[in-house]
């Protein structure tokens, strides 16, 4: 059964379970539903709760077990001589599709479902047939490699049969369990509550999960890369020369040069946003009038929403040749600081241009919260509205700015699109602005784009990359949020 | 009333009205306070009391909807007039609001902030002297005085009420504003503030808005009692507290409204 119609066949059965178990329940305190101990409702989402959570629960947990079941199965199957992990991961992924072509096949009726079980390699030439109904296979398909498929593909039919079977008596099973304890006294409301929190926790525990998940993985191939190359070489170096010809070796992967032109270009852009964003945000809150601000506010608000690819653009085709205009060989200054369109300055301008609204927005709040007593006592000593931002606003609010200042640093720092397209290429170690250098992020795209094997260390360095700026992201997202909460404590 | 008494008074209102939007808040009050006498605002809650103290230092221009017509004259002159900053008229009118509202700051730089800013010290030792005196005078010296550099924000309620006293007389205004600044205070540190508001009383000229009878009876020369926004009457505080006109200011005072 399709996944889509098992999903329909569960609300159907929890709609039948909430219209029965409202039905008992008021049955049972002869139609006055002030008998019942709750609302007539509370029974029915029981009766549907108590079916549906542990019926998708159990379809979760199959769903994700089946698939890792099955492929251990069938690389047992694999007999021929396997080099390592990553040989293995190519001829499981022809499995997989040498699977689904043969499902396809037979749905088009090419292959009779019993020949699709059995057919041998021998006999049959399955690359031709797959490739009759739209399937393209890289090479001929081996004997045990379609014997594994074959496995593969009998596992996932029995497999999705029991799964549709268990998950439907599962639900069938708690909705009846439930409308058999369904009476004037049971408290509905309390299990409809567990039953709530459970919904709610599912929800959270997906959440965290997946995160842990991705940090997982992020260790594990930061792990692998540095078994290749030393990780003393990666954090202190400071040239970074991938070679793509041969694997390592040639390549010199120096992490500072990247995270020199990543925290250069960020500072710039904050040099940027924050005054702006913060007088901004201060005009807005304490000086505009209702109608300025009405309009201002979604305005920057705006600016917010642009993609940062499009700033991106703006950097390389607008702002990078302006700024040649003025600071290169034949500007206007005539100073030939600037050789090429793409520099430090250039990303750090656009970046600041992006993470305006940001500062200007969240320090808008912070500003917003700091009471208005505090402004009036201030005022009514004869404080001009300047000197009471100054005196007293700014320095009640000034954890909590600082905390937007280290979000919007990390913002900055995470960025891509701005540097892979404003900043240039060479990882350089350099104070010239005008110079072009590149950050972390523009390193990870440029070691994934292209045909490189994703096991050498020239692609594995992504990894690493990612986790280091992972690694001071989080730790300035953690300062900020303890900054800002220390900030909050203050008024409540 | 008589063009005489206009020329007397220090503040004098005329045809005062207050709207916050459509809400009538102070409907045509004309009243006239006199310079060094201590006037008490009685009234029962929300009777607009707090409203038409801030019209006298212009605080309600802080409310986006609030407006005010009429006139208000402090020693003659207009204040909602054009000409008048406000910021300069807050100087000279200070004001003690209704909840402490101290700074983030130390206590020293709280006391110290007006006069900074009006630049009243013309060094350290001055300003010391003066943040001394206030504190003094607001009943606050001998708890604050071993922890000047505490944050002003870590004190108790009635202390920080003290604080905001002390902060409002450090710049020396001619009219002190105190919206209910007792309302906090035990009866010791009550008795010490209603002394200092007598001692003002020989150079300033102090409003007061109170909800205790007999701080008005004790403190006041001059008693105003407002309702719905009305100004009921307005007399020697004797008078009023003893043989008032109105029937509703009788009521009020014998606690049968409010
Ligand atoms: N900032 C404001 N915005 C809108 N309406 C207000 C505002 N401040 C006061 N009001 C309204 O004005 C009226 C008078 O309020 P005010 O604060 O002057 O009363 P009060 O006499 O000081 O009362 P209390 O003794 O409780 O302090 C009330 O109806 C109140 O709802
Ligand atoms: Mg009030």
């Amino acid at each position: 059964m399709p996944i889509l119609t098992l999903l329909i066949a569960l609300a159907v059965i929890a709609v039948v379970g909430f219209v029965l178990g409202r039905r008992r329940a008021l049955a049972s305190a002869s139609g006055d539903s002030r008998k019942l101990h709750s609302l007539p409702s509370y029974y029915g989402y029981n009766a549907a709760l108590t079916g549906l959570v542990p019926a998708l629960l159990v379809l979760a947990v199959w769903s994700v077990a089946q698939p890792m079941v099955l492929e251990n199965r069938a690389q047992s199957l694999i007999t021929q001589e396997v080099a390592d992990d990553g040989a293995m991961n190519l001829i499981m992924a022809d499995v997989r599709r040498l699977a689904d072509g043969l499902s396809t096949a037979v749905a088009q009726g090419a292959l009779a479902p019993g020949e699709a079980a059995t057919l041998t390699t021998d006999s049959t030439d399955v690359r031709a047939i797959l490739a009759d109904v739209g399937v393209a296979l890289g090479s001929d398909v081996g004997p045990d490699t379609l014997q594994a498929a074959q496995a593969y593909r009998a596992g996932a039919l029995s497999g999705a049969l029991w799964k549709s079977a268990l998950v439907l008596l599962i639900a069938i099973a708690g909705t009846a369990f439930a409308l058999m304890k369904t009476n004037a006294a049971f408290r509905a409301r309390n299990t409809v509550e567990r039953g709530v929190m459970a919904v709610l926790i599912a929800a959270a525990s997906i959440a965290i999960l997946t995160t842990i998940g991705i940090v997982l993985s992020l260790i594990f191939n930061t792990v692998e890369f540095f078994k290749m190359y030393p990780a003393a070489d990666f954090f202190f170096g400071t040239v970074w020369q991938p070679s793509f010809s041969g694997r390592g070796g040639a390549s010199e992967l120096g992490l500072l040069p990247l995270l020199w032109g990543t925290l250069y270009i960020s500072f710039v852009a904050l040099l940027v946003a924050v005054p702006i964003g913060l007088f901004a945000a201060i005009y807005l809150s304490e000086y505009a009038g209702p109608r300025v601000r009405a309009f201002a506010k979604p305005l920057l608000e705006v600016l917010a929403g642009i993609p940062t690819i499009v700033y991106g653009l703006f950097a390389l085709l607008i702002v990078g040749p302006m700024l040649k205009d003025v600071f290169g060989a034949d500007g206007a200054l005539g100073v030939a600081w600037m050789t090429g369109d793409r520099a430090v300055i250039t990303a750090g301008l656009v970046m600041g241009i992006m993470l305006i609204p940001f500062v200007s927005s969240l320090s808008d709040d912070i500003i917003n919260a700091v009471p208005q007593a505090m402004r009036d006592g201030s005022l009514g000593l004869g404080a001009t509205p300047s000197e009471t931002i100054r005196q007293v606003v700014l320095p009640a609010a000034l954890p909590g700015i600082v905390g937007a200042i280290l979000l919007a640093a990390s913002r900055a720092i995470g960025e891509t699109m701005i540097v892979v397209l404003g900043a240039g290429a060479a990882g350089r170690l350099d104070l010239n602005p005008f110079e072009a250098m590149t950050t972390v992020t523009a390193k990870i795209v440029s070691q994934l784009t292209g045909d490189s094997d994703f096991s050498s260390p020239e692609a594995l360095v992504a990894f690493a990359l990612g986790m280091s700026l992972f690694v001071i992201t989080l730790g300035l997202n953690v300062f900020a949020l303890y900054i800002v909460r220390k900030y909050r404590e203050q008024y409540e | 009333m008589k063009e005489t008494n206009m020329t007397n008074a220090k503040i004098s209102a005329r045809a005062v009205q207050v709207y916050y939007g459509d809400n009538h808040a102070i409907k045509d009050v004309n009243v006239d306070i006199e310079d060094k006498t201590v006037t008490a605002f009685i009234g029962p809650s929300g009777c607009g009391k707090s409203t038409f103290l801030r019209t006298i230092n212009r605080m309600n221009d802080t409310i986006d909807i609030c407006r005010v017509e009429g006139d208000i004259l402090i020693d003659g002159e207009d204040i909602y007039d054009a000409k008048v900053d406000p910021v300069q008229l807050r100087a000279k009118v200070g004001m003690v609001f209704q909840k402490p509202n101290p700074f983030p700051k130390s206590i020293y730089d709280n006391v110290a902030y007006g006069p900074k800013i009006h630049g009243l010290a013309r060094n350290k030792a001055e300003l010391d002297q003066i943040v001394e005196s206030s504190l003094r005078k607001a009943a606050l010296w001998n708890e604050a005085k071993d922890r000047l550099n505490a944050p002003g924000t870590g004190l108790s309620g009635g202390q920080q009420q003290r604080l905001c006293i002390a902060r409002a007389i450090a710049t020396s205004p001619e009219v002190l504003l105190m919206d209910e600044p007792c309302s906090a205070l035990d009866p010791i540190a009550t008795a010490q503030v209603e002394e200092l508001i007598d001692e003002l009383r020989q150079s300033f000229s102090v409003v007061i808005v109170t909800h205790s009878m007999q701080q008005a009876a004790r403190v006041s020369q001059k008693t105003a009692f407002f309702h719905l926004g009305n100004l009921v009457e307005f007399g020697e505080t004797d008078k009023i507290f003893t043989n008032p006109e109105d029937p509703r200011t009788e009521s009020y005072i014998s606690g049968r409204i409010g």
